[in-house]
């Protein structure tokens, strides 16, 4: 068709009449779709809105009385405490895992691996059930026969191997994400803080970790909203975080989808912030990328 | 020859799996002695500029900057190897300047370069302050103090590089292929400074470098490396417009 049109060219027909294009006047394209779209998602906004108020069984009053509750709010703060606790744990774990990962000595790589191996590769309800009943496998912790013997039973709380169990369980996740994090810094950044004499441990903590956050902080944000999810599995081995709790307060008073209910929108706001926060500090790890320097640091940037 | 060459080095070789890359090089860079090396790429000369200062070890061979070997403490005639952090104490006597820059990405102009100063050698941060307004004076980018590496072009990448190697007061500076990176028209700026260096400090340099003109400007010594050895040296204008090798004269002709 182009061919034969350039082929043709110079030929009167090829070419269209000169336009007036000072008389030309646009107009937006009509997108009825764009229009019926909308619609459809606003019934549907409509509809669910609908159900959730017209269906008494949701016992809104009910839900409102204990949003506020002092018990269920004791649960959210062991929640957020679970949280925290376990990702700064598994951060610390995770790193000294993702360092071994990447040792030159087979026999420390073997062991991150192997540890990688059995954390990943089986759930972590079981792993929380097994420290819980780890006094049943090991009476005593510690020498026995010294001052350093702890009885597993006194160990071993609720709260003690929900901790253990989510950070190392978690530490195994933060090992990957924490290793690819260092694996996309540029090998010549640690040669050049190798070549200004900064040791391997200077050189990582200064130079390479936090570039290596800018990868690692994503995940990671991921990571805690996951987390801050995974902590309802410690109601398995009763301690009282957010869901244990709604559930005690419901064995009492019967409201099980009220209580339910409190739990979910205390998740889904907590969650929420976890998300802003995650942004803001991406925002700041990102500082140097040319993209969100000027961002990051408006005032400094600017006086250069 | 009379004077104590400041750095020396003896029957460098080097191997990587069963290629040997150096093929025992010996070496010796006088005070404020300005060395260019050239060559082929593949030929070593990196690899060797790295032996110097330990980044890359030598399989064989020894390396004296001042009076310390790099890489061993001496025992009277002994030599112990030490650990990575004591090399790293050594390796502050020497700058190094890379190919594609190495500045520090998370950290502004000034941060890259007072970072090595205080963590390292343990200056005062208002002293690393002071020495770094200097030494971005001299570089011709005291304005530019505040900017992160992203924020500026190659060439003057490039020249806080330097700035960065210069901040530790090392007694030799090495330079591995330190325009190769950029775009011709910013070539220029990152020579002038090197130039500066040599003359107006009387910087001890070795320089593994393609630009013939700098060499043949700066450089009191040129050394042609191939295959892992050193072919011939003398004089920058000796061997640059006389080489005495087959060898020489071809790698010249295909590069000027």
């Amino acid at each position: 068709m182009t061919s034969s049109r350039s082929a043709s060219s110079g030929t009167e027909a090829g070419l269209a009449p000169p336009l007036d294009l000072a008389a030309l006047t646009v107009r937006p394209t009509r997108r009825p779709g764009f229009w019926l779209a909308g619609g459809v998602c606003l019934a549907a906004l409509i509809l669910v809105v609908y159900i959730l108020v017209t269906n008494d069984r949701f016992r809104w009053p009910v839900v409102f009385e204990f949003l506020f509750d002092p018990r269920i709010l004791a649960g959210l703060g062991l929640t957020l405490f679970l949280t925290l606790c376990c990702m700064i744990g598994s951060f610390l774990l995770g790193t000294v895992l993702a360092v071994m990962d990447s040792s030159h000595n087979p026999f420390i790589r073997g062991m991150a691996q192997t540890y990688l191996w059995v954390f990943r590769g089986t759930p972590v309800l079981v792993q929380l059930l097994l420290w819980f009943n780890l006094g049943a496998l090991f009476p005593v912790i510690g020498i026995p026969g010294t001052v350093f013997a702890w009885s597993a039973n006194a160990l071993i709380s609720p709260l003690s191997a929900a901790i253990i169990g989510l950070t190392l369980n978690e530490s195994a996740y933060m090992a990957e994400i924490i290793r690819s994090g260092l694996n996309s810094v540029d090998a010549g950044q640690r040669e050049a803080a190798q070549a200004l004499g900064m040791r391997g441990t200077l050189s990582f903590r200064r130079v390479v970790l936090p570039q290596a956050m800018r990868v690692i902080v994503p995940p990671t944000g991921n990571e805690t909203i996951s987390m801050l999810k995974y902590t309802s599995l410690v109601s398995v081995i009763a301690l009282p975080e957010l869901l244990y709790s709604a559930q005690l307060i419901a064995s009492k008073n019967f409201q099980i989808i009220p209580m339910l209910l409190v739990a979910t929108i205390w998740y889904l706001a907590t969650t929420s912030v976890l998300s802003i926060l995650q942004r803001r500090i991406e925002i700041r790890f990102g500082r140097g990328v040319a993209r969100t320097a000027a961002q990051a640091k408006p005032t400094r940037a600017r006086t250069a | 020859m009379s004077v104590t060459p400041i750095i020396e080095a003896h029957g460098i070789r080097k191997t990587f799996g069963t290629h040997e890359v150096l093929k025992g090089i010996d070496f010796e860079l006088q005070p404020g002695e300005v060395v260019c090396i050239i060559g082929p790429s593949g030929s070593g000369k990196s690899t060797f500029l790295r032996c110097l200062n330990h980044l890359e070890q030598p399989t064989r061979g020894l390396v004296r900057v001042g009076d310390e070997v790099m890489g061993y403490a001496r025992k009277g005639t002994e030599l112990r190897t030490i650990p990575e952090r004591d090399v790293a104490r050594q390796r502050t006597k020497i700058g190094m300047v890379f190919q594609r820059f190495h500045l520090f990405g998370h950290m502004t102009v000034e941060e890259n370069i007072i970072e090595a100063p205080i963590r390292v050698s343990g200056v005062s941060k208002d002293e690393a302050r002071a020495r770094c307004d200097e030494l971005l004076a001299r570089v011709g980018l005291f304005d530019r103090k505040n900017a992160y590496p992203a924020q500026l072009s190659g060439g003057q990448q490039q020249r806080v590089a330097i700035a960065r190697a210069l901040a530790l007061r090392p007694e030799v500076m090495l330079f591995d292929e330190p325009t190769s990176a950029l775009d011709p028209e910013l070539v220029g700026e990152v020579l002038a400074v090197m130039r500066d260096l040599a003359s107006e400090s009387g910087m001890s340099m070795v320089v593994v470098t393609h630009e013939i003109g700098f060499a043949r400007e700066v450089g009191s010594r040129v050394i042609f490396m191939d295959d892992g050895q050193i072919v011939e040296q003398g004089p920058s204008e000796q061997v640059l417009a006389a080489p005495s090798h087959e060898r020489t004269r071809a790698f010249l002709s295909r590069i000027l």
